[in-house]
């Protein structure tokens, strides 16, 4: 059984530097765009119980074994069956090669990526957000800083890190606040 | 909210109680124990916390407080700084990043084209990606094949496809409603009005009808038929021999396994100018096997009156069939 610390060790070490080519790989393989990161977290999830047995030895070949295999599942009992997935199967080995290459080139990315990530946030967020990571400022001191309570600083880098890990994931970093579709008279949602 | 979502929300509330000052070991203690619930928490929360110090490295570009320090100023001061430092960084990588991305992007050439066959008339049609298509009787089809996309649309009337593969790169046919797609495999498609039938030689392809919510799809393989009529779909049982009698037009034969006679005479009339015509229902239930020539109506009718007495009537345009 390996530990906790091992095993995030490992995950942060080995899966999550394949974030953008998973979420990529569900993309082109999965219709509903709504579903990918749920997609990608049940991956995640998977990837993990599979690991805490013994680390495997490709987390490459093993994490993108593991999304087609959840991919099919999820095909199955939604009745739609993405033909492109069973064909791409034999295609994930052939990039193993990449590995290397796409990890060094992550480390050097990431910071980009981030720094990008933050441009695009909106000015409110972004500024406390700046505040936290450039000033080293705790919630409270932004909050002071700001004139605003603990709770909105919280709420807006809750909002910021969302949109920042979706951007360095390769998303488009874009803020998502739940909209609720009026409901008309009588209408039966599915 | 979906699981997952709702999972990477506490999760996220979690860090960043954890990353404030006043944070308990008993606050520890809790996180300990919601991590320990699921793997999947540990997942939100792990990936959540490793970004977030991700994020700590823009510290390292440069960018000091005193910078923004006037708070009625332009606020951006700092930022063609952090541009020219995140541009050197894009182009550091620049020779790895943007390669791939160029394959990403449709290939400019894409050939398009229009291919029609009269009444009778059969045509092998090669494409740019090696692909090849084989018009039946009074069909058009219309192409557009590139190095990154392969789409045809059948406007009317029957094609036999027989598609390369390309890894990644499905090939798609639109008739109607329906979209067949495929990444390598052997299949016809066929138009009448509102029906569509797909015929699978070889692999596997999708059937999907409609877009939107109401949208589904089917995987028929080698064998199979599926037979759409507006949005229902029907998916004929595994019949190799099925198949192939559907195909036997590329060899210039009509195929039928006990096919009533009016089902026969139609096939006729869609290779032919002459129109045959089954004049009364009891002469057109009489079932039919067996293969003819496409072209050659006189054989199919002489066989008529010789093998069932059917009594056969022609003129310069019709051929009238009716029983005794």
């Amino acid at each position: 059984m390996v530990d906790d610390d091992e095993l995030n060790a490992w995950f942060v070490r080995e899966v999550l530097p394949l974030e953008r080519a998973l979420t990529s790989y569900i993309r082109r393989n999965w219709r509903v765009s709504e579903d990918v990161l749920e997609l990608r977290q049940d991956i995640y999830e998977h990837s993990l119980i599979g690991a805490r047995r013994a680390l495997p030895l490709n987390a490459r070949a093993y994490v993108f074994t593991i999304a087609r295999n959840h991919l099919i599942n999820n095909a199955k009992r939604a009745r739609i069956v993405p033909i492109d997935t069973m064909a791409d199967l034999d295609d994930i080995h052939h990039d193993i090669d990449m590995f290397e290459a796409e990890r060094a080139l992550t480390a050097r990315d990431e910071l980009r990526r981030a720094k990008e990530g933050i441009d695009k946030l909106p000015p409110k967020c972004r500024e406390i957000i700046l505040l936290q990571k450039i000033d080293g400022m705790t919630d409270r001191e932004a909050a002071a800083s700001l004139g605003v309570s603990v709770e909105t600083v919280r709420r807006q880098i809750k909002l910021g890190m969302k949109a920042l890990f979706d951007h360095m994931a390769g998303g488009s970093g874009r803020i998502v606040r739940k909209s609720y579709r009026r409901r008309a008279d009588g209408e039966v949602l599915p | 909210m979906r699981r997952q979502e709702a999972i990477e929300d506490q999760a996220l509330d979690w860090l960043i109680r954890r990353n404030a000052p006043d944070w308990t070991e008993d606050e520890q203690a809790e996180l300990d124990a919601w991590l320990d619930e699921s793997m999947a928490h540990k997942a939100a929360f792990w990936r959540a916390d490793h970004l977030w110090q991700q994020a700590d490295r823009i510290r390292s570009l440069g960018i000091e407080h005193d910078d923004r320090a006037d708070e009625h100023g332009p606020r951006r001061r700092w930022w063609p700084a952090a541009i020219a430092a995140s541009l050197v960084a894009a182009v550091g990588i620049g020779g790895l990043s943007v390669a791939p991305r160029f394959l990403d992007q449709p290939a400019p050439q894409v050939q398009q084209a229009r291919f029609d066959t009269p009444i009778g008339g059969r045509r092998v049609v090669p494409l740019v990606d090696g692909s090849k298509v084989e018009l039946n009787t009074q069909t058009v089809l219309r192409t557009a094949v590139g190095q990154s996309k392969r789409e045809v649309w059948l406007d009317s009337g029957e094609a036999f496809f027989e598609v390369a593969h390309r890894d990644g790169e499905p090939f798609v046919v639109h008739a109607g409603r329906q979209t067949i797609t495929v990444l390598g495999t052997k299949f016809s498609v066929r138009r009448d009005k509102d029906r569509v039938t797909v015929n699978v030689l070889e692999g596997r392809v999708r059937v999907d009808d409609g877009e939107g919510a109401m949208a589904h799809a089917a995987i028929i393989t080698a064998g199979d038929t599926a037979i759409s009529r507006g949005p229902s779909t029907l998916i004929a049982a595994k019949s190799e021999e099925r198949v192939a009698d559907a195909l036997a037009w590329r060899d210039g034969m009509l195929s039928f396994d006990q096919a009533p006679l009016t089902e026969v005479v139609a096939e006729f009339n869609r290779y032919n100018r002459t129109r045959l015509v089954v004049t009364d229902a009891a002469a057109g239930r009489i079932p039919i096997g067996g293969s003819f020539q496409a072209s050659s109506v006189d054989s199919f009718t002489r066989l008529l009156r010789d093998a069932y007495g059917l009594k056969i009537e022609r003129d310069d345009t019709t051929v009238k069939i009716s029983a005794p």
